[in-house]
């Protein structure tokens, strides 16, 4: 992808935790992009590092033992000028964050402050980053709640968080999240918590919002079905490496990582009584990843060189790269 | 109560009535809430379950799906008689579960056991998984120690675990380790039916599958009856034989699995189908309109009217409207007859 269309560019990340037990190298040489009214999905099983990637570029590390070590995150702001989001001031980032780049959480309860009405938590985000007098921002959050379905806004903006349903707070938090008309949405599995027809609703207000406003979005989540339904790109995490990435379509039609069929093979799709393919083995010890391919100990095809050589992202087709030495040698 | 049921005699060995369900509920309905406050003042009960009938047969698999205030796992539990219900009945194996008096309602627990979601919640932190499993085995199987301990090592082999982790605590292990450990300790009583409620849904998917595949080997291997309660329709329809489909406390529909998912009768259950991600679908997915109403104050007629795409006047009158077979096993409790549903 050019770079020129890129709203987000990402290279080589590395985020490190430092335990009592060990370092935890969370993120190890993440590499991607994100081009306007494009959703990219990253996806991955825990531990695999894809939360962690979301809130390294929000830079919301800070009280955590993590922390950046190499690596750049270029962000083309609303003026049209790029930055690395990981050399700005605190002050600098804060001005940026929530209303250039916006996040939303599985649980919108913890993100939400029990204590003040919807109404003033969608007012405050547009007050901080934009003048606007105490009546106008009320006026647009009421506006806001309306373009993501709730319906009697006029009275639900006075609503209290405990008072409402949790696909109603997923809302609250997607119309605080885009009060201020952000470039970029990274959102985390925001469903994840929900009821599948209260999930349904909100992928299609989140597919609808994209589309209207051709704004960026990446979206965090462990389920491959999902992947299908929202995202034009798709980057599939293991053990804190991108092993494969490419056009969603590409990669579930025709994965070229062992990793990325095996997570489709065990995936339930239909069939009574049909014999589900586990992955044998368990996710690796994040502090001692297993040498050469991570994946090498789980994987059927593994060779004496895939435990010998660490591989890297190799391209299979011009937008479509995989982890994997032996790509071109194996039948998926 | 009589001594058929006395700890130690398997109940389901070599009867002759094997056509009879294993457990069955008549009208069951369970209510939270309504007592008389300080004041006298009642407040409305929750209705969780509405006169839910149902019954299993030996080695059969009843999935039981629906979303949050559905009344799955409220259900799950009033079979077990974990909750006691507010109306109707259960039996298991004839004997009536809900009429028993505590102290034989407690031998008795040992013909039917759960499986909970979170493996690390139901198991003593405290405890190792091989001292877990030996004091139900002495508590339920009458066992000396001795032959407890070798017991024991061998459930663990029937879940993929080995004589090692007997002495090892649950937050040494995984979590589909957990779940398999919870899985031994179901069936360290021999039990004759298992209600799993949502065992896989903490699991990462590769993990899931492993779980999954256990529990179908063993159900079959040991002729068990499940009831296996899940928000995951693809789930339920690799693990079930036949399913039931609540909204609200209320059955919706029920049928044997390939013709629910091939054939679904009832507005609720094509809505859950095309609202799970990666559903093939036809054209427009439906979609329910709005949000799951308060349990506490359910719509009149039929409970899913509200958000029903095919709602139309008649089905907010004459009451709930009735679970009438439309095919053979094949039930549904919806009044229109006259719309087209694809899956």
């Amino acid at each position: 992808m050019a770079f020129a269309e890129a709203v987000l560019r990402i290279e080589d990340l590395r985020t490190y935790f430092h335990t009592d037990a060990g370092v935890v190298r969370a993120v190890n040489g993440v590499t991607l992009s994100v081009a306007e009214g494009e959703t990219l999905a990253i996806v991955g099983e825990s531990g695999s590092g894809k939360s962690v990637t979301g809130l390294t570029i929000m830079r919301l590390l800070a009280r955590t033992p993590g922390r950046v070590e190499g690596g750049s995150i270029h962000f083309r702001a609303r003026n049209g000028k790029v930055v690395n989001l990981l050399d700005l001031s605190e002050d600098r980032m804060a001005e940026l964050r929530g209303r250039d780049i916006a996040m939303i959480f599985q649980d919108p309860m913890s993100s939400l402050n029990p204590v003040f009405s919807v109404g003033d938590q969608i007012a405050e985000s547009i007050r901080i980053h934009h003048r606007a007098t105490r009546q106008e921002a009320r006026t647009r959050a009421i506006d806001l709640l309306r373009q993501v379905g709730i319906t009697d806004p006029e009275s639900r903006v006075d609503a209290y968080p405990h008072q409402l349903s949790g696909g109603m707070r997923q809302r609250v938090m997607i119309a605080i999240a885009l009060a201020c008309d952000p470039k970029l949405l990274i959102a985390d599995e925001p469903t994840t918590a929900l009821d599948v027809t209260i999930q349904a609703q909100i992928i299609a207000l989140l597919k609808a919002l994209q589309r209207e406003r051709n704004m960026a979005m990446i979206f965090v989540t462990h389920d491959l079905k999902l992947v299908e339904e929202i995202a034009d790109q798709v980057a599939v995490m293991y053990a804190s490496q991108i092993v494969e990435q490419g056009p969603t379509t590409e990669i579930l039609a025709r994965p070229r990582h062992p990793y990325t069929r095996a997570l489709l093979d065990c995936t339930p799709h239909g069939a009574r009584h049909r014999r589900l393919s586990p992955i044998p083995g368990s996710l690796p010890n994040p502090i001692a990843p297993p040498q050469g391919c991570r994946f090498h100990p789980r994987c059927r095809f593994a060779k004496e060189k895939c435990v010998q050589t660490d591989p890297l992202l190799e391209p299979v087709s011009a937008d479509h790269v995989t982890r994997c030495i032996r790509w071109d040698e194996i039948e998926l | 109560m009589t001594a058929a049921f006395r700890a130690g005699t398997p109940l389901t060995a070599e009867r002759e009535d094997i056509a009879l369900p294993l457990v069955s509920a008549r009208g069951l309905t369970k209510d939270f809430g309504g007592d008389r406050g300080l004041f006298g003042r009642a407040e409305t009960p929750l209705r969780a379950v509405a006169e839910v009938s149902l019954d299993i047969a030996r080695g059969e698999v009843l999935g039981v799906v629906g979303e949050s205030g559905s009344g799955k796992s409220t259900l799950g539990r009033l079979l077990l008689r974990l909750i006691e219900p507010t109306a109707g009945s259960i039996t298991f194996d004839g004997h009536d579960v809900s009429a028993m008096v505590p102290r034989d309602l407690r031998r008795f627990r040992r013909h039917m056991q759960m499986i909970f979601q979170d493996p690390y919640a139901s198991l003593n932190a405290r405890m190792t998984v091989g001292d877990a499993l030996i004091e139900s085995l002495m508590l339920h199987r009458e066992l000396r120690r001795s032959e407890a301990k070798d017991a024991a090592a061998s459930l663990l082999s029937k879940v993929g675990l080995t004589r090692e982790h007997l002495g090892r605590f649950p937050r040494a292990f995984s979590g589909g380790q957990r779940q398999r450990v919870a899985i031994a300790r179901a069936l360290a009583s021999q039990p004759g039916f298992i209600v799993a409620d949502e065992p896989v849904s903490a699991l990462d998917v590769s993990i899931q599958a492993e779980v999954i595949n256990l529990l179908q080997d063993l159900q079959r291997e040991l002729g068990l009856s499940l009831m296996f309660i899940s928000h995951d329709l693809s789930v339920v329809e690799v693990m079930a034989d036949r399913v039931m489909v609540l909204y609200l406390g209320r059955v919706m529909e029920t049928a044997p699995t390939e013709a629910l998912f091939g054939r679904p009768a009832h507005p609720y259950t094509a809505i859950l189908m095309q609202a799970a991600p990666g559903a093939k679908r036809q054209g427009e997915r439906l979609l329910a309109t709005g949000e799951i109403p308060s349990p506490r104050n359910p719509p009149s007629g039929c409970v899913f009217r509200t958000r029903c795409p095919f709602a139309i006047a008649a089905c907010g009158e004459g009451g709930r409207p009735a679970l009438r077979e439309i095919a053979p096993g094949h039930f549904k409790a919806c009044i229109r007859d006259d719309i087209a549903l694809s899956q």
